[in-house]
């Protein structure tokens, strides 16, 4: 991939799932070599916004380009060679079941590479003691905690040394401590590697801290986008309310309902 | 390392097992050791009625097997049934005015060929057609009669 | 009402057409796998054939038994008890050895793969897969529905090898039948055409029971309700499949 200053950019995608419209003219741009956010409340398709990136969904209009090209035109061995430059960390890591750490994060090299037994071996170790897990190469993904499964699906996302890094709720249920760790690497590993971040989370506290840019997706557009500073004064009220976790707002506290003195005490006399 | 070696064993005698199974069944189940002979000679018979003969039906000569049914078909300008059947080369020497007759073994058996020898110096060989023979006996057509005209000696289809 | 029949009927009719796809896809990628991921049906064949190795032989046994006890308690009235092999024999190698051995595989293995591949979309494995540029289709379901198709045909022929044993135990051991009588009359009455209805039916019942099993694991929904749903349609769906399709072979053959 070259070194343009735009990685990937989101031109009025529109996508929707059965008759429910998940995005409407959706425009996005993603730096590269920064660590972007994507933030927003549940179910406003952050997840379904990284399909869209890595075509694991299509647009129904509009289109997606990742350096500079339209996805939408590579035939399968193309995209496969556009995934193998990326690595993705899926929220509860997604560790192949039936193979060990080791064999986990060697599983794409053995895949795509004719590396010898050794180069394996030290490659995987060394991304391993990247996420400080070199330790646990013989464990099974069964014997790992909720944040070490996560850290060790870190490693093998970073085998191939990818260019582009996608986090799927990095932050969800784990402890302080994890979270921590989690949020230290992804900043270490984008300045390190020199590679660009994407980071999908609705933790604002802690995503505040790594990323270099966020925007904010609300009704199926950006509602916001700055550096943190900035959005932490953002006028708009949804946002405010999001950024501050206040209970009520735009997004109403109430979900739908009939009117509660005609569903309480009956018909209304006339 | 132990976990890889458990695999191989089991699906070592899985296979083996699987394998051994399906030899028995195709060898030792069917009836096909019983006439296997490579070497033999064709010889066709027309009945005007085989009843329920099927291919592989055998064919013996005073009780013993000497040869298979291989084809049952219809002549529809004779409107006859033409059986063939061969015969283990070993026996050669049967007459070629021998007589064939459809038996039934037992009451309610399956039918075979039955070949009682006759007097002519000259043998069956590959090719002949066999001149003498008695169709299946059909046990309705027995029943159909009695219940008409009692019991008779009749014999229900001779041919020739 | 009729609206509503035809939006089932239509409904099936997409399901039953992807399916096909999906079939023609696992069968496109067959030989590839075969050579470049032998270890993977390999360890598949372990799988769903060597760890269903003990059920088959135990049902066997006693459907094998059970045969011989019914056919000569029948026969006997006949003072044709000579014949039971002719029965047990016929039944097994015909009928019941691929269709119990079918049965017995979509409850014991088909649940299993599916289930498996469930938890594995469920748990993003899948498209993590996808993600790290292997195709899962490839990877997860060509193996384990070679494995399949390799191993029912076997265990048919180990149920059925049992199942005579079963019922030879049963006839000659238990009631006395002549063992002499038992083989020949057996031997005489069965032709290759019979042994080899019974190997195309296995055939058949392996490709389908692995197929129904790998396709619902696939499009399970990923939840764990879903899992559960898939595995329970698993076994549902291929014992009507094996029924229907076994109605259909004997009928052609005969």
């Amino acid at each position: 991939m070259t070194l343009s200053d735009t990685l990937i950019e989101l031109r009025d995608v529109d996508f929707s799932r059965g008759d429910r419209p998940i995005f409407r003219d959706l425009n996005l741009t993603i730096r590269s070599g920064e660590v972007t956010a994507i933030m927003g409340p549940s179910g406003t398709g952050k997840t379904t916004l990284l399909q869209l990136i890595t075509r694991q969904l299509s647009p129904d209009s509009g289109q997606v380009f990742v350096a500079g090209d339209d996805i939408a035109r590579y035939g399968i061995s193309e995209l496969y060679r556009m995934r193998q430059r990326m690595g993705m960390l899926f929220q509860n890591g997604a560790l192949l079941t039936d193979m060990s750490v080791f064999e986990n994060v060697a599983f794409p090299l053995r895949e795509h590479t004719k590396l010898g037994e050794r180069l394996i071996r030290n490659v995987v170790l060394l991304k391993l003691q990247a996420v400080g897990l070199r330790g646990a190469a013989g464990l099974m993904p069964s014997e790992l905690s909720g944040g070490m499964a996560r850290r060790v699906a870190l490693a093998r996302a970073i085998v191939m040394d990818p260019a582009l890094l996608i986090y799927d709720e990095p932050f969800v249920g784990l402890d302080p401590i994890s979270m921590g760790v989690i949020a230290k690497l992804i900043r270490q590993l984008n300045d390190a590697l020199g590679i660009t971040s994407i980071v999908v989370s609705h933790d604002v506290k802690e995503i505040g801290e790594v990323a270099d840019y966020s925007y904010v997706i609300a009704d199926g557009k950006v509602a916001a986008s700055g550096r943190p500073a900035q959005l932490r004064n953002e006028p708009s009220e949804l946002v405010r309310q999001f950024m501050l976790g206040l209970a009520d707002g735009p997004v109403a506290f109430h979900y739908d309902a009939p009117d509660i003195e005609e569903q309480f005490i009956g018909s209304k006399p006339d | 390392m132990q976990q890889t070696r458990t695999i191989e064993l089991g699906t070592g005698l899985f296979a083996l097992l699987g394998i051994g199974a399906l030899f028995f069944l195709t060898t030792q189940t069917t009836g096909k050791n019983d006439f296997s002979v490579a070497d033999t000679y064709q010889v066709t018979a027309r009945f005007d009625n085989v009843g329920s003969l099927k291919p592989r039906a055998p064919v013996s000569m005073s009780g013993v097997t000497i040869g298979r049914v291989t084809d049952i078909s219809f002549d529809s300008n004779a409107l006859e049934a033409v059986v063939t059947f061969v015969i283990d080369s070993e026996y050669d020497q049967i007459p070629d005015d021998s007589d064939a007759s459809i038996l039934t073994a037992g009451l309610l058996g399956s039918q075979y060929i039955g070949l009682t020898a006759g007097g002519s110096p000259l043998y069956l060989e590959d090719g002949s057609e066999i001149l003498f023979t008695q169709s299946a006996i059909l046990l309705e057509n027995i029943i159909g009669k009695f219940l008409i005209s009692g019991p008779s000696s009749d014999e229900d289809g001779e041919d020739d | 009402m009729f609206h509503d029949i035809w939006k089932t009927f239509l409904g099936f009719l997409q399901g039953f057409g992807a399916m096909s796809l999906f079939f023609l896809r696992l069968l496109q990628y067959t030989p590839a796998v075969l050579v470049t991921r032998f270890r993977l049906v390999f360890y598949q064949v372990y799988n769903a054939g060597a760890l269903s190795i003990v059920i088959i032989m135990v049902c066997g046994l006693f459907v094998g038994g059970v045969l011989g006890l019914q056919a000569y308690s029948n026969l006997e009235r006949f003072n044709a008890e000579d014949t039971t092999g002719i029965f047990a024999g016929f039944a097994l190698i015909k009928e019941i050895g691929p269709v119990i051995t079918a049965l017995l595989f979509a409850g014991r293995a088909g649940t299993a793969l599916a289930s498996e591949i469930g938890l594995m979309k469920a748990t993003d494995q899948l498209s993590a897969m996808e993600m790290m540029a292997v195709d899962p289709l490839r990877y997860v379901a060509v193996p384990r529905f070679l494995g399949g198709v390799i191993s029912v045909p076997l265990l048919t022929a180990i149920f059925t090898t049992i199942g005579l044993l079963g019922s030879h135990l049963v006839a000659v051991e238990l009631l006395g039948v002549d063992v002499g009588a038992y083989w020949q009359q057996l031997q005489n009455a069965l032709d290759m055409e019979d042994v080899m209805e019974g190997i195309y039916k296995s055939i058949t019942f392996g490709i389908i029971a692995s197929l129904l099993a790998v396709w619902e694991g696939y499009n399970s929904v990923p939840t764990a309700e879903g899992v559960g749903r898939a595995t329970t349609r698993t076994v549902v769906i291929t014992a009507i499949a094996v029924l229907i399709f076994d109605f259909m072979i004997t009928a052609w053959i005969l």
